[in-house]
């Protein structure tokens, strides 16, 4: 039986009684409708790769998400949190997910899912923004203008065509900002609706579509809404005609919507999408806290997984999730954790050869009571570029020379 | 001036001139002869939140001294219309240090007979649910109340004679963030917000210190868990990182023994208390000196540093003037800050009377936030008050800056951040919801507690008992694990109290207490505007709500089309033969106009 999916507890009905989802014309014309963008995007040439990003905000607790049971030292150092084998899904004889995240375990028994241990990079930083700023730019310790994502787009795309990144977001992500391309970004797809009178229509769109500003900050403006005139009936459509019997978990941040446009055909090559706010920035009581950001983030992944082979796109989506730095391996007084250094990502899909990747960090051998990193971040980049996206020459996007990892 | 010589005036005014590009980085204050009704525009659009024509003229009438003193010395100016926030009463005693979770509250319940003022039942069924429900009734009430907090502010900022002081509050707040979602208690954000408001444009060094001892921050950054020979650095890194001076001037020994000197700083409910017990107060060694020092003393260090005048004169520098700031022009602001001891009004001052502030590159370049749209679109439609539909908190939402609730502790990021394909066509629709109040679908935000909730109350009142009307039936066959939904089901049914079911009472609860937002539709009348501003014809009201609304001008293309719209609309070019409906028409161009990229702009 066909169900509909929902955002958020909606049911459909309530997204159609909010009036976005039908155009209603009454003989006065005084009906809401959606208008229509004049051209359309090119439609989608041959589907090819996607990428999928998922960025998990706060600085995941690596240690307590790919549990290294089988090493003592972890549970010295955290004697009240530390996760008891018993409790876990075990992975191998050493390591194991928290119990609440069986989607991600089934993914990783099936082969699909590949950990990259102690991801980080030289002289972290212990700050939420300037870590994450670090990682959307692929550049440590420096000041860049524009994204990795976003050069990825203007290496890859030269002409910057429409829709090529998507960032589902209230705002923008430094991570796909980018000098050619205006990523398409936006929240809910059912307020994603220039709203107004039938009259309008004709006037709203020619404001909208207008070329140049008397400055930058107009050109902009001019830019923007210029993406949004020829997205928004596409996205508006690919969502109301996305029905899938899966179901996203309780937490909902954006993949249900990758997917639906994945559904729509469209021509998008890179999503982005974040689980936000530093939600996983947990410096206090942070057992009950930590297994239900893994419960709604391990159910989301797993469900967007299986979603995309239900569509027979398996094959061509790979996503990789990470957090801007791992937790400090001793328990603080608050039975929380503090800021760290390297954590463990993951890369997630049919075509990923599952599997551990990376030198496993020690728990000993620390530096200031933080693990030492043992893969750079940018080399998993370089294997999102190169070995998935096929683009050859990611030093140049990156800024230097990354080995990819032979995970796809 | 009057501005209905402007109405003729379209080539004149509309082009909205600016000082020239060469003014930029010059702060040699304007002369009276440069000052000029666009002038004055852009003063109340940056130093407040914008205003209707006859308020520009009036600011425009007085030598741009005058002008800059009668925003910036606002405690001159009479505000006696404004009323203080009315709590609903929904705090007592019994609330005080409030449980981080609900395990946490009902395992304090267990192990004393009691939790939150509300005792265990001695014998029966759930013989914890008073606890659950009281635990559920304080998040929702705190919430609410909060939001009501939010609204009374942005009506100020809508109402008030003083719109420095709270765009200057609204500037702080972004800046010395807290959330409700994590402090929890609506009379903490409050206190901290008088305190923005009674320090807006005073003495930073003394708001930083009010600010770093005040309960709200105290809660919101951790300082309660930081305490002797267990440092917890969370305060310490963002007092030094987002509150004064910037990434890059401290290190992380820095950061660990600032954290010592604030160890044991807490909040005794709305107090700020030194535990002695918890307090380090042994040797520290912070930004090269060394001593016993304690929180105070290593605020007051960092004030010391070059670089926090400079970080806080930058910063007020952009969010009033532009996004680039020369280093030039940021160590300029730097030393005067730091020369005023720190003194925020007179650094204002100086940039208000700038040339640089009236230069081509700061005119009409600052993309408004939010909230800043909503009240300059109430203030500038003439609204006197900020209407209860829409809806404060649903439009925060969806235009993506919610007062008293940002993301994080580092505020909200400005300029470009605001803007994305989806919030460009929110804004839009917000306008529209202004114009076109949908009153008929109207449903209040605060009276819904979310489908499971509604289920729940709903399987209540046809006569289940709480067992059955809490059982959650998950999505079944083909669905997620069957494991994990039965386990949420567990859960939340146990023995001795049933979450959902607390939910639900003690949402009831808190709507029952809370007092009502009124839901009132701004009232203005843009035909009786546009007509005393002496329009005859469609083209002259184009051109007035043009002047109105926009603070960059529109090429010709788009005055055509909208004056083509309007005559359309009026069936008629001739204003006086639509007087009895001309509301409507004009509110669809006053759309139109407000949809346009150049509104988001100031």
């Amino acid at each position: 039986m066909a169900r509909f999916s929902s955002i958020g507890g909606l049911a459909r009905r309530d997204l159609l009684r909010a009036g976005f989802g039908s155009v209603i014309l009454g003989a006065t014309g005084l009906g809401r409708s959606p208008f229509f963008s004049q051209a359309a995007a090119a439609p989608a040439a041959k589907p090819g790769r996607i990428l999928v990003v998922v960025e998990l905000s706060g600085g995941n607790d690596g240690l307590n998400t790919v549990v290294p049971y089988g090493d003592d030292a972890y549970y010295k150092a955290r004697p009240k949190i530390g996760i008891r084998p018993d409790k876990l899904r075990k992975l191998d004889d050493h390591f194991g997910f928290q119990n609440t995240m069986s989607g991600m375990e089934r993914l990783y028994k099936d082969g699909h899912l590949a950990i990259v241990h102690g991801v980080g990079y030289d002289q972290p930083s212990f700050s939420h923004f300037a870590s994450m700023a670090y990682w959307q730019t692929a550049a440590p310790n420096r000041g860049e203008l524009y994204g990795w994502v976003g050069r990825m787009a203007d290496a890859m795309d030269p002409e910057g065509h429409n829709n090529y990144v998507v960032n589902i977001d209230t705002q923008q992500s430094l991570a796909v900002r980018s000098r050619g391309h205006v990523p398409l970004v936006f929240d809910d797809p059912t307020k994603f609706v220039r709203s107004g009178f039938a009259d309008e229509a004709s006037p709203l769109k020619l404001l909208a579509a207008r070329g140049h500003g008397a400055n930058e900050a107009q050109e902009f403006m001019y830019g923007v809404s210029r993406s949004a005139l020829q997205a928004e009936q596409l996205v508006r459509d690919a969502w109301a005609q996305y029905r899938t019997p899966v179901d996203y978990g309780l937490v909902r941040f954006g993949l249900e919507r990758v997917a639906a446009l994945i559904a729509a055909d469209f021509p998008t090559k890179i999503y982005y999408v974040a689980y936000r706010n530093n939600a996983f920035d947990t410096h206090v009581y942070q057992a009950d806290v930590h297994a239900r950001l893994w419960t709604y983030t391990s159910d989301h992944i797993a469900a967007f997984v299986k979603d995309v082979a239900r569509l027979g796109r398996a094959d061509d989506v790979v996503l990789m999730a990470f957090s801007e730095f791992g937790r400090r391996v001793q328990e603080n007084t608050s039975q929380g954790t503090d800021h760290g250094t390297a954590g463990p990502a993951f890369v997630i899909g049919a075509p990923v050869k599952g599997g551990q990747y990376g030198k496993v960090p020690s728990l000993t051998e620390l530096k200031q009571g933080n693990l030492v990193y043992t893969t750079d971040y940018r080399r998993i980049y370089a294997t999102a570029i190169q070995g998935w996206m096929g683009y050859e020459d990611p030093s140049s996007i990156l800024r230097g020379e990354f080995d990819p990892l032979p995970i796809v | 001036m009057d501005n209905k010589s402007f109405v003729r005036g379209y080539q004149n005014v509309l082009r909205s001139p600016s000082g020239p590009a060469r003014w930029a980085d010059d702060l040699t204050p304007i002369t009276v002869s440069d000052w000029s009704y666009d002038f004055a525009a852009h003063l109340i659009e940056r130093a407040g939140f914008g205003g209707t024509p006859e308020e520009i003229a009036r600011l425009a009438a007085m030598t741009p001294e005058r002008a800059v003193a009668y925003l910036v010395d606002y405690k001159s100016v009479p505000n006696d219309h404004l009323e203080p926030f009315d709590a609903s009463g929904v705090w007592d005693p019994g609330l005080r240090d409030f449980p981080l979770s609900r395990v946490a509250a009902t395992r304090r319940a267990e192990r004393t007979g009691e939790a939150l003022g509300v005792q265990v039942k001695p014998e029966g069924e759930r013989r914890l649910q008073p606890v659950v429900d009281r635990f559920f009734y304080w998040l929702r009430a705190t919430l609410l109340e909060t939001r009501r907090l939010a609204n009374w502010w942005a009506d100020r900022m809508v109402a008030t004679a003083h719109p420095l002081e709270e765009k200057m509050a609204l500037f702080w707040h972004g800046h010395f963030a807290t959330g409700e979602e994590k402090v929890r208690d609506y009379r903490k954000m409050e206190q901290q917000l008088a305190l923005l408001h009674r320090q807006a444009t005073g003495n930073f060094r003394e708001l930083l210190i009010e600010v770093a001892r005040g309960p709200a921050m105290l809660v919101y950054l951790d300082a309660g868990q930081n305490v002797k020979g267990a440092p917890n650095e969370n305060f310490a890194r963002e007092v030094m990182e987002l509150f004064t001076m910037g990434v890059g001037h401290y290190s992380e020994a820095d950061i660990r023994e600032a954290a010592r000197a604030f160890t044991g700083w807490i909040d005794d409910d709305l107090a700020f208390k030194v535990d002695p017990a918890k307090h380090d107060d042994a040797p520290k060694t912070f930004l090269g000196r060394t001593g016993n020092f304690d929180g105070v003393d290593i605020l007051r260090i960092i004030l010391e540093q070059k670089v926090t005048a400079e970080y806080i004169s930058a910063k007020l520098y952009r969010y009033f003037v532009r996004e680039d700031i020369s280093p030039a022009m940021q160590a300029r602001l730097g030393a005067a800050l730091r020369d005023n001891d720190y003194e925020i009004a007179p650094l204002l001052r100086t940039i208000f009377l700038s040339r640089d502030f009236y230069s081509e590159p700061s005119f009409g370049t600052r993309i408004k936030g939010p909230i800043e749209l909503v009240v300059s679109t109430y203030r500038k439609l003439g609204a006197r008050h900020l209407p209860g539909i829409p809806d404060l908190y649903v439009v925060s939402r969806e235009l993506g800056q919610i007062l008293l609730n940002p993301p994080t502790v580092a505020g909200w990021a400005q300029g470009r951040a605001w803007i994305t394909p989806g919030q460009l066509l929110a804004r839009g629709n917000f306008a529209r919801d202004v114009l076109f109040p949908d009153i008929l679908n109207f449903t209040d935000p605060n009276f819904n507690p979310g489908a499971e909730i509604r289920r729940v109350n709903d399987r209540i009142l046809a006569g289940m008992d709480i067992r059955e009307a809490t059982i959650e039936r998950g999505p079944g066959e083909g669905g997620m694990e069957g494991g994990d939904m039965t386990m949420a089901n567990v859960i939340a049914g146990a023995e001795d109290f049933n979450t959902r079911y607390g939910s639900l009472v003690g949402f009831q609860e808190a709507v029952r207490k809370i007092k009502p937002i009124p839901r009132a539709a701004a009232q203005f009348d843009l035909s009786l505007a546009v007509v005393s501003a002496g329009a005859k014809t469609a083209a002259d009201a184009v051109d007035h709500l043009t002047i109105r609304l926009l603070r960059v001008p529109v090429d010709a293309e788009v005055r055509s089309a909208l004056i083509a719209f309007l005559e359309k609309q009026l069936g008629t070019g001739d204003l006086d033969r639509a007087a009895s409906y001309s509301e409507r028409p004009l509110r669809l161009t006053a759309h139109l106009i407000m949809s346009t990229p150049e509104f988001q702009l100031c």
